[in-house]
């Protein structure tokens, strides 16, 4: 076992005795690549002394190795130098590693090739004692493992638990509450149909193919390319073979008589980012973004680093500087070219068009050089596309294009490929890979702890065209991940990252269920499939981006509360509530999140509305279905976490209900906020207008165009002098034209003030609303509340900042504006403003009934927050 | 707290740096993961340097400030000013917006020498001139970005595209964070918009997120999700906590799942920062002279605000703190981007407060112990800006080949001049620093050997200062 958990070198050191034959892979190549490669290995530039011990014949050949006489092997020699010994960084190598490279090379000093570049053969699966526990072919090489190592497997979970485990695995989402009486297979095969299943198998995807609903870099413009995000839904839906989704995402335009849904697959590679930011060279992002397709193609598919080559030659894996030039000539004939208009589109309605690949017609194709050290300007000696030589050949049939590239990546003879894919659906069902380093297959990653198990799931995988529901069936039907994962202190001692699955497994939701099962256990998730990208509720002023004058407006009815995937993903601005639960942000592909735990995730949990929306709503279903008292805390237990609770765990949460009762007994103010909380959030049917634009009647200010001084904006100025007009302001040859400048302002800057009266108690959630092209700053009684960008095309509304806010006082007010001018060229300046505010909720009525409910809200807050919540187990 | 934390806390985290440590180093770690258990990867570490910095504030002005109207007089450059740019200067030359031939420029400020060290002021800056006796000033900055976001993520992240770990990020990976109830590493942004680079200015990268920088904001939740929902006070919150820690206790001892016990304490630190996070975020607290010293008015966001914040948050014992400030992109478009017009108040808008940073560090003796850092993503051009034909407005392209920064505090040498450029500021005349020999310098400071300090990666050992041996320490600046 440790020798697989924690490396070859301390497995050396534990457990070699003198005569046995070394392993080159699992003991000898790891130490080779760590601590002699980078200067003795494939880059000819970086290699010293023109020797490679990376390959038999570079070792031989001048004598730094002699095969089976270590004594006469001057690398030993080398190492064992008493002043100046090798390698020259780093700790010298211990007593243990040398004598292991000794015993190597007395053996013979054979290399094999590193295990996962060699075509994988179908083992057969082992016999075992524990045959009754075997329900699958997985199940053999697990428990012939666990065997060894003398652990027997978990008892299968309950019902109730495995229920949860797979519906959260399969679509993302608990099972629906008549899913529980199906028997498991039954189960399994419901959820594989359901559509939840491809939101959930498509956000995986959409990782890799690091989406993102904007272009990236500065400006961060919006692009259409949810299309591509909808075909990977359906993709995953009609199960469509792993090989056809492949070949479609890299060159489905390339293929015979391309269908539009082929066409919009090649947004796979579309997500690159373009840089629309001023002054930019539109070549050197053209060329990232192809560096970009090489480096995502290599790890999605084969687990290769790639990019590593772009400079110099892999220091470790078998690829050239000169190699990645010739993959890099595959992705060099497509038409976009980094410019701001995302071309080339394709057409999709009369206002849709989404970004695809489409290759340039042969006058327009591109010579591609190898870029010296990798640098765009320094082009060196032209090359052709071509794949690495160290891999299997194209198949003769295959075209030299995108196209041939992609059948190479699907080809049988490729050794990666299904390995690689199939360790990636395991992985998410079981928290970590066969292989841990799911991106990286190469010498430097991690190795199998199952390395039968995963060539067989490999085989299975392609031998069954490329099935996806079936490897996902067959995985989840094994007894293996059916167990319960609940860990004993001897388990937890002797494999504490369950690396043999004596358990089942247990871990953190991603960020996407975490919200998605709140809100489905609520009744609040919206099963709206497809379509535009929403924006659900998120704080204020997390858009504040350079240059861009775009904004988070949000979603009405059911678009707030759809599945994660639909929500907005802007790349400078992410969605903080997923950021903080290790969501990426789609700017560079993500092969695997590294789950965290940390005090932010405590807060978004905790206190996110959207959080409390589901908490109000659940507790609300709670009590209609429950009926009171510990009725409704096993109902609401059960709701959201579909095992009944224990007695233990009702007598909490009632014990809860009670002292929240008693904290709230005399707060209706509280009371009303928690049981009204999405009307109070979203403030529907309470808008007032403090002052008018002109879109109705426009209030009255008084103005001036010479500087007031310092104290212009206080409560107390006298502003009786300045001349007093309703409606917007502006001049110009091109003002909007639906948008009427009854006040001529043609000056650099103006100054404006009005009076308002508000009543008590006063309203809240202030907002400026604005149309303008103008620098507009906005005062209350002398206090700064909104300094807003500039350059919008309609009304948008700018929250006023907490300290203005507190400025308005019951009776008179004095609302400010300064405006100045940005472009003296422009062709017109305007501004047209008007004030909004909310009516606070009205009504707190206390009465037995709503404290009751109240207080269960607060016991569901506490129940989404529970760790078998936010854990599949 | 600590020991709250200790208990196998945020263990998965953990577990993470060891499987990815793998391999060679996996024997050095066995015992450790065997014996004590997966601990708090924020707790402080000890660096394998000698640290000369605990903690560091990064001023970046964003969008990049002229060095040649603050920190670089050139009164050669005056005498060309209106006169066409020579050729050479011009040939091979990729700008980001500067087309055909432009004509050179002199800066319509005043420079004076200032303290012992004599240092080169313009009179934009009054206050700093008062403060370069403590100044580390390097008049020799080059880069090899000239757009904004890829220019800034290089400065942060060391890498011009995404996905690479931000400085403050590998600073809290090193060497942890001083106190528990505080984010490690903390950004706070100013002039209106966050930088052009984003988010990812202050991301994790590879490196777990944890390590990410946290945005406090100065209005609003000063920390996302900080303040409880309306209508959930903070006795009920206590309440509901107390619940929680029973219920996950129960499932913890059915499951046996050490990642719970991490859950319960992340709670409760969530909890303390509720508390935590608002008061040192509170600077109403400070006297009225500290206050007026930097020129902070609570409520606003403002640089100077967040300068106080700064010095609030290494006074706590935050690792890394990161300021963005925007505005300096003056381009000479408009007058809101005239050197003329829109630089002074820009200039204004952080010379007393960035000043008040390194007098008020002084005074309570964590100068010495603070690295400070101001600079912008590159410079800009000695040739005025032709974009917008001869228009009325004055500015400047963006320069990548020469430019100023300073540096004051942590180790670094004090009243010190470095570096110079030609007659006219165009390129490098003595002692180049490039960005990646700034990035060494900070981890050396902070005790951290730039060169091995790494995370493995995609096949390599990533570094801040990248794949190559470019970057080096630069003695030459440290005291």
């Amino acid at each position: 076992m440790k020798r697989w958990l924690f490396g070859p070198l301390c497995a050396s050191v534990l457990a070699a005795a003198e005569s046995a034959p070394v392993d080159f892979q699992r003991e000898v190549r790891p130490l080779l690549s760590k601590r002699c490669v980078s200067c003795h290995g494939p880059d000819e530039h970086a290699r010293q002394a023109g020797l490679r011990l990376d390959t038999f014949e570079g070792a031989t050949a001048r004598g730094a190795i002699t095969p089976g006489n270590s004594a006469g092997s001057r690398m030993v020699a080398r190492i064992n130098h008493p002043k100046t010994p090798m390698p020259p960084t780093g700790p010298r190598l211990s007593p243990e590693e040398v004598t292991l490279l000794a015993r190597w090379i007395d053996q013979g000093a054979r290399y094999t090739r590193h295990w996962s570049f060699e075509k994988p053969v179908r083992p057969a699966p082992p016999a075992v004692k524990n045959e009754a526990w075997v329900k699958n072919p997985i199940d053999r090489f697990v428990v012939a493992r666990l065997e060894k190592e003398n652990l027997a497997p978990a008892p299968e979970a309950d019902r109730y638990v495995l229920a949860r485990r797979v519906a959260l695995d399969l679509t993302g989402v608990p099972p629906e509450p008549e899913q529980l009486q199906l028997p498991y297979e039954k189960l399994v095969d419901e959820l594989l149909k359901s559509p939840r299943y491809g939101e959930r198998w498509a956000k995986i995807w959409l990782d890799l193919a690091r989406y993102a609903d904007t272009q990236g870099y500065e400006k961060d413009d919006r692009r259409v390319i949810w299309p591509y995000r909808d075909w990977v839904i359906r993709a995953f839906n009609d199960n469509l073979p792993f090989d056809r989704f492949t070949i479609l995402q890299l060159a489905g335009d390339l293929t015979p008589d391309p269908a539009v849904d082929d066409l919009i697959a090649t947004g796979f590679h579309r997500n690159t980012m373009t840089n629309t930011e001023g002054g930019t060279d539109d070549e050197e992002f053209r060329d990232s973004a192809i560096r970009d397709r090489i480096a995502v193609t290599g790890q999605v598919w084969m687990g290769l680093s790639v990019g590593c080559a772009q400079c110099h030659t892999h220091k470790y894996d078998p690829i050239t500087h000169k190699e990645f030039y010739q993959l890099y000539a595959f992705l060099n004939q497509t038409a976009d070219n980094d410019h701001p208009s995302d071309q080339p589109l394709l057409k999709l309605t009369a206002d849709t068009s989404t970004l695809i690949m489409r290759e340039l017609p042969m006058e327009k194709r591109r010579q591609t050089r190898i870029y010296d050290r990798g640098n765009f300007l320094t082009p060196g000696a032209p090359v052709d596309a071509a794949t690495p030589e160290a891999f299997p050949p194209m198949p003769v049939s295959a075209p030299t294009n995108r196209l041939g590239l992609a059948q190479w990546i699907m080809s049988p003879e490729n050794p990666l490929t299904a390995r690689v894919t199939a360790n990636r659906f395991w992985a998410r069902l079981f928290g970590k890979g066969i292989v841990e380093s799911e991106e990286d297959f190469g010498t430097q990653g991690t190795p199998p702890t199952h390395p039968e198990l995963l060539d067989w799931l490999a085989t299975e995988f392609a031998g069954n065209k490329w099935d996806v529901k079936a490897l996902l069936k067959t995985i989840v039907m094994s007894s293996t991940y059916r167990q319960a994962s609940n860990a004993t202190p001897e388990l937890l001692t002797k494999d504490p990252q369950n690396r043999l699955y004596a358990r089942g497994p247990r871990f953190r939701l991603d960020a996407e269920a975490v919200r998605d099962q709140a809100l489905a256990v609520a009744g609040l998730l919206s099963k709206k499939m497809y379509g535009p990208p929403v924006m659900p509720w998120q704080p204020e002023g997390v858009w504040l981006v350079v240059y861009n004058g775009d904004r988070w407006d949000i979603s009405k009815g059911e678009d707030r509360y759809r599945r994660a995937l639909y929500t907005f993903m802007r790349r400078s601005s992410p969605y903080p509530s997923m950021t903080n639960y290790d969501a990426p942000t789609g700017e560079v592909c993500t092969a695997r999140r590294i789950r965290t735990n940390t005090p932010l995730q405590a807060l978004t949990s905790l206190n996110d509305p959207v959080s409390m929306e589901a908490a109000e709503r659940l507790a609300a279903r709670a009590i209609t279905e429950g009926g009171g008292g510990s009725k409704t805390a096993e109902r609401l237990f059960q709701m959201a976490l579909v095992r009944p609770p224990s007695k233990a765990e009702t007598e909490r949460l009632a014990a809860l209900h009670k002292q929240a009762k008693s904290e709230l007994k005399s707060d209706a103010g509280s009371v009303n906020k928690l049981l009204r909380f999405s009307e109070n959030l979203y403030g529907e049917n309470r808008e007032i207008t403090i002052i008018a634009d002109s879109r109705t009647q426009a209030a009255t200010w008084r103005y001036v165009s010479a500087d007031p001084g310092a104290t212009w904006a206080g409560a107390d100025f006298d502003d009786k002098s300045w001349p007093s007009a309703a409606g917007a302001f502006g001049s110009g040859k091109k003002p909007p034209s639906d948008l009427k400048l009854p006040v001529k302002w043609d000056s650099e800057q103006l100054w404006l003030r009005t009076e308002v009266t508000l009543a008590s108690p006063l309203p809240e959630r202030f907002r400026l609303a604005v149309r303008a092209n103008v620098q507009v700053e906005l005062y209350v009684n002398g206090v700064q509340g909104v300094a807003a960008p500039w350059e919008r095309a309609g009304y948008y509304d700018y929250a006023l900042s907490p300290g203005a806010a507190a400025a308005f006082k019951p009776g008179r007010n004095v609302v400010a504006v300064k405006l100045a001018r940005n472009h003296a060229e422009a062709s017109a300046q305007f501004f047209d403003g008007g004030l909004y505010a909310n009516r606070p909720l009205d009504g707190a009525k206390l009465t037995a009934q709503s404290l009751d409910h109240a207080a269960w809200v607060v016991v569901a807050n506490t129940v989404l927050n529970l760790d078998e919540m936010v854990t599949k187990r | 707290m600590n020991a709250l934390l200790t208990q196998r806390a945020l263990a998965d985290t953990r577990r993470h740096f060891l499987s990815q440590c793998g391999l060679g180093l996996a024997g050095m770690f066995l015992g450790e993961l065997q014996g004590a258990g997966a601990e708090n990867p924020l707790k402080p570490k000890k660096p394998s340097l000698e640290a000369k910095a605990k903690s560091v504030i990064y001023l970046h002005m964003a969008g990049s400030p002229s060095q040649l109207e603050l920190f670089d007089f050139k009164p050669e450059l005056l005498k060309y000013s209106g006169k066409p740019c020579p050729d050479e200067l011009l040939r091979g030359k990729r700008f980001a917006f500067i087309k055909g031939v432009p004509k050179m420029l002199g800066t319509p400020y005043k420079f004076a020498q200032y303290g012992q060290s004599g240092a080169s002021i313009s009179e934009l800056l009054p206050h700093f001139s008062k403060v370069v006796d403590d100044v580390t000033i390097v008049r020799s900055m080059n880069t090899d970005q000239f757009n904004h976001a890829p220019a800034q993520l290089f400065v942060h992240t060391g890498s011009p595209r995404f996905g690479a770990a931000s400085m403050g990020a590998w600073a809290t990976y090193g060497l942890g964070s001083e106190n528990q109830d505080l984010p490690g590493f903390v950004v706070l942004t100013s002039g209106g918009n966050n930088p052009d680079g984003g988010k990812s200015l202050w991301g994790s990268g590879f490196l777990p997120s944890v390590y990410q920088g946290v945005q406090c904001r100065t209005s609003g939740d000063p920390v996302l999700y900080l303040s409880n929902p309306e209508g959930m006070t903070r006795s009920l919150r206590r309440k509901t906590l107390d619940a929680l820690h029973d219920l996950n206790g129960l499932q913890q001892k059915e499951s046996g799942d050490p990642e719970t016990e991490a859950r319960i304490a992340q709670y409760e630190l969530a909890y303390r920062m509720q508390i935590s996070v608002p008061q040192v975020m509170d600077i109403s607290k400070e006297s009225e002279a500290t206050r007026a010293l930097y020129g902070a008015q609570p409520g606003e966001t403002s640089f100077a605000n967040n300068c106080l914040l700064a010095r609030r948050l290494v006074e706590s014992g935050v690792r890394f703190v990161q300021l963005f400030h925007w505005g300096w992109d003056h381009h000479g478009n408009s007058r809101r981007e005239d050197i003329r017009y829109a630089l002074q108040p820009q200039a204004a808008s952080v010379d007393r407060s960035m000043s008040a940073l390194i007098t008020d560090l002084k005074q309570r003796g964590l100068l010495d112990q603070t690295l400070i850092v101001w600079g912008g993503e590159f410079g800009r051009t000695p040739m005025q800006e032709n974009r917008a034909g001869s228009g009325p407005y004055m500015g400047r392209d963006h320069h990548p080949y020469a430019y100023t920064m300073w540096m004051a505090g942590g180790g670094m040498k004090k009243g010190l001049n470095f570096g110079s450029t030609d007659e006219i500021g165009y390129y490098i005349a003595e002692n180049p620093v490039s960005v990646r020999d700034l990035q060494a310098t900070i981890l050396h400071q902070l005790g951290l050997d730039p060169h091995r300090f790494s995370y493995p990666y995609l096949g390599l050992n990533q570094r801040l200062i990248g794949p190559t041996d470019e970057g080096h320490v630069r003695k030459e600046l440290l005291a």
